[in-house]
C-alpha cells in the first residue's frame, strides 16, 4: 500500500468516527425519556414558547429530515445556542478550547518527557530498586481517583506552600511576560495532577516493551559487537520499544480528557472541562452536547496522528 | 426420522462423559485450586482480598456502624476527634458516617455495572469469535467507541437522563463493555480456532452449546480478571459523575462528599472532607487493581514458580 492510500484510510477512519460521535449524540437527545423540546428547552416556558421553539429547531418534522439538518449545521460549525448565556456554543467552546488544548497538551508531553526514560531505565536494571519503584508506581497511578490527586495538590503546593497560584488560568491585570508567568504558575499544578493520572500505563508500557526489545536478536549483536551497553539501549532498543508506546497515547487519549474534566472543575481552569461542569450546574444541554462533540473530534484528529506518526515510524504496517 | 442436527445436539449431553469434554471437566477445578493455592501464598493479595472483603462489609452492615447522615448538626466544619472521627462537614453532619453509608452506593454501582458489562461484552464477544461476519461489524463499533473521550458522553447521557442510581449504573455499563469485549474477544479467537473446538463441531451442530460449554470455559480466566478491573473502573467513574453533580442526590456516595466540600467551597479549609472519601475510593480501586494483577499471576503457571505446573499437581503442592 502506498503512503498516500496509506493516509487516506486513515483520515477515512478518522472522518467515520467522528460521524459516528454525532450519530450517537443525535439519537441520544431524541431517544432518551421526556420530550425533545424538554431536552433542548428551558423547563419554565409556557407551552406556547415551547410550541414555537419545536418549529424553531425543525423537531416537528420527520427524525430523518432533523438529521438531515442537524449534520448540516455542523458542517457549518453550528452547534446551537447556549440556554444560560445566550450567545453561540461554538463561540463558548472556542473560547475555552486553547486552554483545554494547553493543558492536556503540556500535561501529554510531560508525561513522555518522564515515563519514557524512566521506563527505559528500569527495564535496564530488572529487578533494580527503580524496577521495582516503576512497577509500584504503574499499579498506584492506574487506582488514582483524578480529583483526589487533584484537590491534594492543590491543598499541599497551592494553599500550604502557595508555590503555584490556583484558581483560573492566569491572573488579571498582567500583561506581556508577567502575563505568560502567570499562565505558567496556574498550569503547574492541573498539568501535575494529569501528569500523575496518566503516568502509570505510560511506565508499564513502556518497561515491558524495553524488556522485549533487549531480548531481540538485534540487541544481542549489538552488544556482541562490542557497543556500549548505554548506546544499545537508548539507540537500538528504545526505537523498537517506542512504537507501543506511540499507541498507547492513542488509547489513552479519551482517558486524558476525561482526566482534563475532572482536574478542571478541580482548579475552576476555564477550559472545556470546567465549562462542562457549569454547564451540569445549568442543565444547559447545547453546551454539554457540543462539548462532546468538540472533544471528541480533537481526540479523533490527535489520534489520527498518532496513527499517521506510527505508519511513517514503521513501515511495517502500512503494508498490512 | 429427526435430522442430523436435531439429533446431535439430542446426544450432546452425552458428550460430557467423552475426552475431550472431560479433560475441561477435571481439568478446570484442578487448575482452579492450584491458582487459590498460589492466591493464597501472596500476602499482597490475602491483603487485597482482606480490604475488598471489610469494605463490602462496611457497605452491609452500614446501619450498624453509622446512623445515616441527614440530621444536620451544631459543629459545623469541626476537624477530626474523639465524637467525629473523620470531622463534619459545613452542614454539620458527620463525614465518617458519610463515608460509611457511601461505601454501599460505590459497590452496589461496581457490582452493577460491571456485571451487566461483563455480561455483555463476554456474550458479544464470543458470540462474535465464533460467527466471524458478525465479529467485523462488532469490532467497528468497539474501535469507534473506544476511539471516544467516555467522560464528557456520560455526563450528556447522566445530565439527560437526570440523576439516579439507575442512570449511573446504566452509563456506566453502557461504556464498559466494549474494553471487555475487546480483551475478551481477543482470547476468544485464539480459542475457537483450537482443535477441541473443531471436534466439538463434529459432535454438534448446537453453535449454542459450543460456545458455552468450550469456549467461554477457555475464555473465562480472562473474564475474572476483566470483572474485577470494570468493577474498579466503575467505581472511579461514578466517583467522577458524582463529583460534577450528577450523583444520586438521595444517597450518600463518595462522589458526592467531595462535590458538596466543593459546592460549600470548604475544599480549602477542610482537609478532612476531601482526604477520608478520597482514602476510601483509593483502597477499593487499589484492592481490586492488585486483586486482578495477582490473580493474573497466580493463575498462569509459568509464573507459580517452576516446580508448580498444572501437570504437576504433586509437586505444587509443595
Amino acid at each position: 500500500m502506498s503512503l498516500f492510500t496509506f493516509v487516506l484510510r486513515k483520515i477515512g477512519r478518522a472522518l467515520l468516527t467522528i460521524f459516528f460521535a454525532v450519530t450517537v449524540t443525535f439519537l441520544l437527545l431524541r431517544l432518551l425519556p421526556g420530550d425533545p423540546a424538554q431536552a433542548v428547552a428551558n423547563p419554565n416556558m409556557t407551552a406556547e414558547m415551547r410550541a414555537t421553539l419545536l418549529t424553531q429547531y425543525g423537531l416537528d418534522q420527520s427524525l430523518l429530515t432533523q438529521y438531515g439538518k442537524y449534520l448540516w449545521q455542523l458542517l457549518h460549525g453550528n452547534l446551537g445556542v447556549s440556554f444560560a448565556q445566550g450567545v453561540p456554543v461554538t463561540t463558548v467552546l472556542m473560547e475555552r478550547l486553547p486552554w483545554t488544548l494547553l493543558l492536556t497538551g503540556s500535561a501529554l508531553i510531560l508525561t513522555a518527557l518522564i515515563g519514557i526514560p524512566l521506563g527505559v531505565l528500569a527495564a535496564s536494571r530488572r529487578g533494580g530498586w527503580l524496577d521495582r519503584a516503576v512497577q509500584i508506581l504503574g499499579v498506584i497511578g492506574q487506582s488514582l481517583f483524578v480529583p483526589s490527586v487533584g484537590i491534594l495538590l492543590l491543598y499541599v503546593f497551592g494553599l500550604k506552600l502557595g508555590w503555584f497560584s490556583i484558581g483560573g488560568a492566569y491572573a488579571d491585570g498582567t500583561y506581556g511576560a508577567q502575563w505568560y508567568l502567570s499562565v505558567l504558575s496556574h498550569l503547574v499544578l492541573p498539568c501535575l495532577s494529569l501528569v500523575l493520572i496518566q503516568l502509570g500505563p505510560y511506565l508499564l508500557m513502556m518497561r515491558s516493551s524495553m524488556i522485549d526489545a533487549l531480548g531481540e536478536d538485534y540487541c544481542t549483536l549489538a552488544r556482541a559487537n562490542g557497543l556500549p551497553y548505554r548506546r544499545v539501549l537508548w539507540r537500538h532498543a528504545l526505537r523498537n520499544a517506542l512504537l507501543p508506546t506511540i499507541t498507547l497515547i492513542g488509547l489513552q487519549l479519551g482517558f486524558l480528557v476525561g482526566g482534563a474534566v475532572l482536574t478542571e472543575t478541580v482548579y475552576a481552569y476555564p477550559g472545556i472541562g470546567r465549562g462542562i461542569y457549569e454547564a451540569v450546574t445549568q442543565l444547559d444541554f447545547p453546551v454539554l452536547q457540543g462539548a462532546f462533540v468538540l472533544l471528541a473530534a480533537t481526540v479523533v484528529v490527535a489520534n489520527m496522528i498518532t496513527d499517521l506518526a506510527y505508519g511513517l515510524l514503521d513501515p511495517r504496517v502500512k503494508n498490512r | 426420522m429427526t435430522t442430523p442436527g436435531t439429533e446431535r445436539s439430542e446426544a450432546a449431553p452425552a458428550v460430557a462423559v467423552l475426552p475431550s469434554a472431560e479433560t475441561v471437566d477435571t481439568d478446570l477445578p484442578r487448575a482452579a485450586a492450584a491458582t487459590w493455592r498460589s492466591l493464597r501464598r501472596n500476602p499482597l493479595a490475602v491483603l487485597s482480598m482482606a480490604v475488598t472483603l471489610l469494605l463490602i462489609l462496611v457497605a452491609v452492615f452500614a446501619p450498624l456502624i453509622a446512623d445515616f447522615p441527614a440530621a444536620y448538626g451544631t459543629q459545623v466544619l469541626s476537624p477530626p476527634s474523639g465524637s467525629h472521627w473523620f470531622g463534619t462537614d459545613s452542614l454539620g453532619r458527620d463525614v465518617f458516617a458519610e463515608v460509611v453509608w457511601g461505601s454501599r452506593q460505590s459497590i452496589v454501582v461496581a457490582i452493577a455495572a460491571s456485571a451487566i458489562a461483563i455480561t455483555v461484552g463476554t456474550m458479544l464477544a464470543v458470540i462474535g469469535s465464533y460467527f466471524r461476519r458478525l465479529d467485523t461489524v462488532l469490532g467497528v463499533i468497539v474501535d469507534l467507541t473506544l476511539a471516544l473521550p467516555v467522560l464528557p458522553l456520560m455526563i450528556l447521557i447522566a445530565a439527560l437522563a437526570g440523576p439516579s442510581t439507575l442512570t449511573i449504573i446504566t452509563v456506566i455499563a453502557a461504556f464498559s463493555w466494549p474494553e471487555v469485549t475487546r480483551v475478551v474477544r481477543s482470547q476468544a479467537i485464539s480459542v475457537v480456532r483450537l482443535s477441541f473446538v473443531d471436534a466439538a463441531r463434529l459432535m454438534t451442530s448446537s453453535p449454542a452449546w459450543i460456545i458455552s460449554r468450550h469456549v467461554v470455559p477457555a475464555v473465562l480466566p480472562v473474564v475474572v480478571v476483566s470483572v474485577v478491573l470494570t468493577a474498579s473502573r466503575a467505581v472511579l467513574s461514578a466517583a467522577g459523575l458524582a463529583f460534577l453533580g450528577l450523583g444520586d442526590p438521595n444517597v450518600w456516595s463518595w462522589g458526592r462528599i467531595l462535590y458538596e466540600a466543593q459546592q460549600a467551597g470548604a475544599m480549602s479549609s477542610a482537609w478532612w472532607l476531601t482526604l477520608f472519601p478520597s482514602l476510601a475510593i483509593l483502597l477499593l480501586v487499589l484492592a481490586a487493581t492488585l486483586l486482578s494483577i495477582s490473580y493474573n499471576d497466580a493463575r498462569n503457571p509459568r509464573l507459580r514458580g517452576p516446580r508448580a505446573g498444572r501437570r504437576r499437581p504433586r509437586k505444587a503442592s509443595r
